[in-house]
């Protein structure tokens, strides 16, 4: 049996167990956290920070992450160019982490918040467990997308050696660590509950 | 609450699934024993062996070694014979410098903040129950490091300066500093130290204020 069906309530930041009234808003008597049967708003809140992050995902792979000053020349990198950059001088085993990080998770973690939207708005009631699982896996490796946005930061920290070389994070990299952040917040507020929460026509 | 004390007992061993709400019954668990969901596989509870010493052990190491991560050079380059010396701190000065305040924050939040006051707050949390003393804002800050958890980027980082020494390292020389290396056991003891307690274990311990039974 569901919580839901027995008339409880678990409080989202201690799990603390509570009937809860229909009517009213209710503190979780343990840590003072507002208490709900389910993340409030969370499918418009999820669709939100999903559009916003899918938005910034053209200015993030169109624009420069980075530029390399040296020698007079200058040379712009994109989140791309940069993964090619590693395939190309790097090991690949190095360049195949920061492909899967920060090419496919970003683009997978959007398509797999999509689905997981237009799922539940259908009412489907398939491939239940599986989509708790996928959940679950785009809420734990989101974060490592991050990772190109450290690069940036360490080589302009790093190369400014005067007139040699110097290196200058660029606008991709404000949209970039936006469609992070974004994706993060929307995979917050998306409430896995919902998946399990339509149960047929009885 | 209405509610007669047997009911609430009854109901402080029970459990919902946080990713599909199914109930369970999740009495004391053994020590090293972990509680799935049976429906949807999700983790409901856990009781970490060692009690609250091994994590309240491995927090202060973690905190000496963030402190030492931001003592240091943590990588130079040297390039036509000059050196640059770069701090942790300094990636997220660089960003600033480069006139993008906003992704200094980002780099500052999730290298150092989040994980300084993830690690103060846990090892405040821990040692107030440990020493049954209720000091203040307890329940507050456990409440914090739920949200503050996903915000610490410290293994990420690390990957960031594998990939910075590959890409500079056919136009430069880097050398590792003395805080890449406290960096390194950070990861390493932070890792430990999450695996080593639950929080929900914590709020258990905590109990709700004016019931005998949790």
């Amino acid at each position: 049996m569901r919580a839901i069906d027995a008339g409880l309530a678990s409080c989202h930041t201690c799990g603390l167990l509570l009937h809860l009234p229909t009517a009213g808003h209710t503190h979780c008597p343990r840590c003072s956290s507002p208490m709900h049967l389910r993340k409030p708003a969370s499918l418009s809140q999820t669709w939100a920070f999903l559009l916003a992050a899918m938005i910034a995902y053209l200015p993030a792979n169109l624009y420069p992450v980075m530029t390399v000053v040296s020698f007079g020349k200058s040379q712009s990198d994109t989140i791309l160019s940069g993964v090619i950059y590693l395939f190309v001088h790097g090991d690949w085993p190095l360049a195949l982490i920061v492909f899967v990080a920060s090419v496919l998770v970003p683009l997978l973690k959007m398509l797999a918040l999509l689905y997981l939207l237009i799922t539940v708005q259908r009412k489907s009631t398939r491939y239940r467990q599986q989509r708790t699982r996928l959940y679950r896996v785009v809420e734990l490796v989101g974060r490592w997308s991050m990772v190109d946005i450290f690069v940036v930061a360490l080589l302009a920290a790093l190369v400014n050696v005067g007139t040699v070389a110097t290196i200058e994070p660029g606008a991709g990299a404000i949209a970039f660590s936006a469609v992070v952040i974004l994706t993060m917040f929307s995979a917050m507020n998306f409430d896995p509950r919902l998946i399990w929460d339509y149960q047929g026509e009885q | 609450m209405s509610m007669p004390e047997h009911a609430a007992t009854a109901l402080a061993e029970m459990a919902a699934c946080h990713e599909c709400d199914e109930l369970h019954r999740v009495p004391g668990l053994a020590p090293g024993a972990t509680a799935r969901c049976h429906v949807c596989g999700a983790v409901l509870a856990r009781n970490p062996r060692g009690g609250l010493g091994r994590p309240i052990a491995l927090y202060i190491t973690a905190l000496i070694l963030l402190l030492l991560a931001n003592m240091f050079p943590f990588l130079t380059l040297e390039i036509g014979g000059r050196k640059e010396v770069c701090t942790l701190f300094g990636a997220s000065r660089a960003m600033y410098n480069a006139g993008m305040g906003e992704l200094a924050v980002v780099v500052f939040l999730t290298s150092i903040l989040a994980p300084a006051l993830m690690m103060s707050s846990g090892l405040y949390v821990m040692l107030s129950v440990r020493l049954r003393q209720s000091w203040p804002a307890v329940r507050l800050l456990l409440a914090w490091i739920g949200h503050l958890e996903p915000w610490v980027m410290l293994d990420v980082f690390m990957l960031g300066v594998l990939v910075a020494f590959v890409k500079l390292g056919n136009m430069a020389t880097m050398h590792t500093g003395n805080s890449l290396y406290a960096f390194v056991g950070l990861i390493l003891v932070f890792a430990a130290a999450s695996s080593s307690f639950d929080r929900h274990l914590l709020w258990h311990m905590l109990g709700v204020p004016g019931r005998k039974h949790q």
